[in-house]
This record gives structure tokens, C-alpha cells and sequence, in this order.
């Protein structure tokens, strides 16, 4: 993508305003990593938000809540009760780009091998918009498509509030690649509640191999209600080729990155139940 | 746009600097013409790593950042880290390890590498291959590569606390 200028804005509302009045001629840029594929012959104007404040990660209440500004790497090196947001990131990409790349910009526009809408979508995340006052939307509502119809006006991705795992809550992701950097192949993350050895309630998401990230609503169904355990795991994860439409590609057919993905959820739930039965963080 | 009508300033090993440049000049290419060659340009896409420079004491990939992201901040390139007349001791140990085949990607790697010891006060082996795992070298296999750095951080750790306190202040300007 072809920048014409460079423009600092001095505070939100003014970042806000500058988008509004670019209108397709603006583009909001934080990392900017991504600005350097994204195709485009018209020029635009990057409007620098890496300046207002919004590198944070704080406990409120029972949130993590994360400025859109938050490089990778500060999520991965950060530690908070039940944290569980390390190991994601710590897959995302290389060293050099995690300690560019942020939070927003790989939710704000999902790109298809995006990790963390995977992993905001199991969460249960909530999104918060800056649209001259801030305020908060469900995950399953921001990802229920591209979430670019929600920044039309100049609009801005502020933060995510990550629920606090409580002791009985527990999460796993997995990411399968070619090599340690390359894009993911399937993302898979699963939350899990337990209540005495029993699934109280399962949220599982996947990305990558389908077409957009999404929550796999039949396997959540296998697993509630049902024991914690590696046959009923192995069982709910054989119901990923009902839940998703799984995409080859690459040399690899449609159906070996549905076997992948059904692995994959098992990996990710035994994650999850070995955290939830109190794993170290 | 090919115009010159932009001005950015930041520090640039240790010295304040004002470059004119364009608002899709990327970092890399404004160092490069301005005579920082040792920083080089590989694959263009934030992958092989040998553009590496510090951006306020992190690694990242100069050919990913454009040059006005770099307003206000300190920028520190392989010139910062070592002479051909007096060479850093990681760049010394790549020498004795014979580690430096074509030698493009070691800018990078030292670059990875003083980032590491400069942030880090365990380096155990998985700490030291997330900082290096934005490194492609096609040469080396990586075997020796990994050698010399192992040498430079356990002699670093040898050294006596205050050495090593005095070297870290250096570089963290976070």
C-alpha cells in the first residue's frame, strides 16, 4: 500500500477525526506490518496511532484489558493470574515482528491465518470502540464478519478485555505450521469449564484452513454436559468436518486440514483441562 | 511520490538526527542511502532478519517499518555494535567459529543478538532461540552460528556483575 502522508494526530478524538475526513483515503496505522502487503494502487494517508496512549495491559476487575497498541511481545512477556495469552503470541510470526506488530492490527482487519481472532473467540473477549465515547461489543459479534463495517466513520479499535480465568476455567491453543515462523495452517483455541471432572461449558474456535475464523458450535455441543476426558475429547473433536467448512491449499487437500483441525482440537481441549485442573501458569 | 517533502528525527546510534524522507520510505532504505550499509536488505518482507536494527532497544525489521514510525526514537544499527578494528565479542566468536560464510545475514544476527543480552538476564537456550527465530541464515546450517553466540552469552555470564550492569545500561531505552 502506497502512503501518501504521514500524519500524527495528537489524541484520540483528533486520530478520529482525521480517519472520518480521509474517509478510504485514511488508514489508521499502529505496527504497520501489514500496511506493506495490503494492495492498493491509490495512495493513502497513515494516521500514526502508536502515540495516544494505547500501549497497556492492566487488571480491572475481571478483565485484562489490552490498548490496541500493545505489541506482541509485551503480551507474550506479561504475567497475570491465569494468564493464557503468552503462548499464542509467543507463535505469532518472528522476534523482530511481535515487537512490532499489535494486538489491533491483527483483529481489526482479519486476515484469514490471523491467530488471535481464534483465540479472542474462545475468550470471550470483549472489543472496545472509540466512536467519540467507548464502548464494548461481544467477540462473537465483532467477528461475525469483517469487522471493517465497524471503523467506517473513522472509528478506532481501542482495547480488549480478556475475562479472568477463574479456577475452574481452562484454555488451550494450538497452532499448526510448516515451521516455527511460517503462517498457521489451523488455529485452534478452546475454553473449558469444569465442575468436578465434567464439562460445564466449552467454548472452541478455529481459524485458518476455513475461510473466516469462527466458533465450531457442534463440537462446543459434543463436549457440554459430558466427563472431562480424552474419549469424549477425541469424539468431540470428529465433529469439526459438521462444524466448519475446511479449505486445502498449498498441496494439502481440503480433508487432511479437517484431520489436522480434529487433532488439533484434541491437543487443544487436553490444554485446556490440564490448565483448568491447575497447571502452573 | 517521489517528492522529498518530509522531515524525520530520531536518534541514530547515540547521535540526533534529522533525515528528510518520504511518508513510504521504509526505514531500511532511508539508513542505506544515507551511507548505514552494513544494514542489509534481504528478502524485503520481514522475513530473513538481515535488516534487523534496534528501534528503542527491540529487534525489528527495518525493511517492515516505514521511516517516520522512527520520529522520536532511537534507532541503533550493526555500525553501533562493533569495528572491523574492534569487534563486539559476539562478532569475535562468529570469526573463531567460523560462522561467517557469505556473511549477509550476520549484520541481523548480531543486531538479534545484542537485543538478547541486553534485555535478558537468564539465557537459557529457549529464551535465546525466540530472540534469534527472525535470523534466516542459508549458508551456515546455523550449527556454528549458534556456537559463537552460545560462547559469547556464557562468557557474559561469567563476567562480573557490574561489567555486565554497566554494558545492559547501555542500550535500554525503553
Amino acid at each position: 500500500m502506497k502512503l501518501s502522508e504521514f500524519i500524527r494526530p495528537a489524541s484520540l478524538a483528533e486520530a478520529r477525526k482525521s480517519l472520518r475526513q480521509l474517509g478510504p483515503k485514511g488508514m489508521p496505522l499502529a505496527g504497520g506490518t501489514a500496511l506493506h502487503f495490503m494492495p492498493g494502487k491509490t495512495p493513502v494517508t497513515a494516521v500514526d496511532i502508536t502515540r495516544l496512549g494505547l500501549s497497556y495491559i492492566k487488571q480491572k476487575g475481571d478483565f485484562f484489558v489490552i490498548g490496541a497498541a500493545t505489541p506482541l511481545a509485551d503480551i507474550q512477556r506479561y504475567r497475570g493470574p491465569r494468564w493464557a495469552m503468552h503462548e499464542i503470541c509467543r507463535r505469532i510470526s518472528t522476534h523482530q515482528v511481535r515487537n512490532v506488530s499489535t494486538i489491533g492490527g491483527n483483529i481489526a482487519r482479519v486476515f484469514p491465518w490471523a491467530d488471535l481472532p481464534v483465540v479472542l473467540l474462545a475468550m470471550d473477549a470483549r472489543l472496545v470502540i472509540y466512536s467519540g465515547k467507548e464502548k464494548d461489543m461481544p467477540a462473537d459479534e465483532y467477528f461475525s464478519s469483517q469487522p471493517a463495517r465497524l471503523f467506517r466513520g473513522g472509528d478506532l479499535l481501542t482495547a480488549v478485555k480478556i475475562p479472568v480465568l477463574k479456577a475452574h476455567h481452562g484454555f488451550g491453543s494450538v497452532k499448526a505450521t510448516r515451521n516455527a515462523t511460517a503462517f498457521s495452517l489451523v488455529t485452534i483455541a478452546a475454553l473449558l469449564e469444569l465442575k468436578g471432572g465434567i464439562i460445564k461449558s466449552a467454548r472452541v474456535a478455529a481459524g485458518s484452513g476455513i475461510p473466516f475464523p469462527q466458533r465450531l458450535k457442534p463440537v462446543e455441543a459434543a463436549l457440554a454436559g459430558k466427563e472431562a476426558s480424552t474419549a469424549v475429547f477425541r469424539e468431540a473433536a470428529a465433529a469439526a468436518g459438521a462444524a466448519a467448512r475446511w479449505v486445502g491449499g498449498e498441496g494439502m487437500s481440503a480433508d487432511y486440514i479437517r484431520q489436522l483441525a480434529e487433532v488439533s482440537i484434541l491437543d487443544a481441549l487436553e490444554r485446556a483441562a490440564e490448565f483448568a485442573r491447575g497447571r502452573a501458569a | 511520490m517521489t517528492k522529498t517533502d518530509h522531515t524525520v528525527n530520531f536518534t541514530l546510534n547515540g547521535e540526533k538526527k534529522t533525515f528528510a524522507t518520504r511518508p513510504d520510505e521504509k526505514l531500511l532504505a532511508l539508513l542505506r542511502r544515507e551511507g548505514y550499509r552494513g544494514t542489509k536488505y534481504g528478502c524485503g518482507q520481514g522475513t530473513c532478519g538481515a535488516c534487523t536494527v534496534l528501534l528503542d532497544g527491540r529487534a525489528t525489521y527495518a525493511c517492515l517499518l516505514y521511516a517516520m514510525q522512527a520520529e522520536g526514537r532511537a534507532v541503533r544499527t550493526i555500525e553501533s555494535a562493533g569495528t572491523f578494528d574492534n569487534p563486539s565479542e559476539f562478532q569475535k566468536q562468529l570469526v573463531a567459529a567460523g560462522a561467517v560464510q557469505c556473511g549477509y545475514c550476520i549484520p541481523g544476527m548480531v543486531m538479534s543478538a545484542t537485543a538478547l543480552m541486553e534485555t535478558e538476564a537468564v539465557l537459557e537456550d529457549e529464551i535465546v532461540k525466540e530472540y534469534m527465530d527472525g535470523n534466516l541464515c542459508r549458508c551456515t546450517g546455523y550449527e556454528k552460528i549458534w556456537v559463537a553466540l552460545r560462547k559469547t552469552l556464557d562468557k557474559q555470564a561469567a563476567a562480573p556483575a557490574r561489567a555486565r550492569r554497566k554494558s545492559s545500561s547501555k542500550g535500554s531505552k525503553k
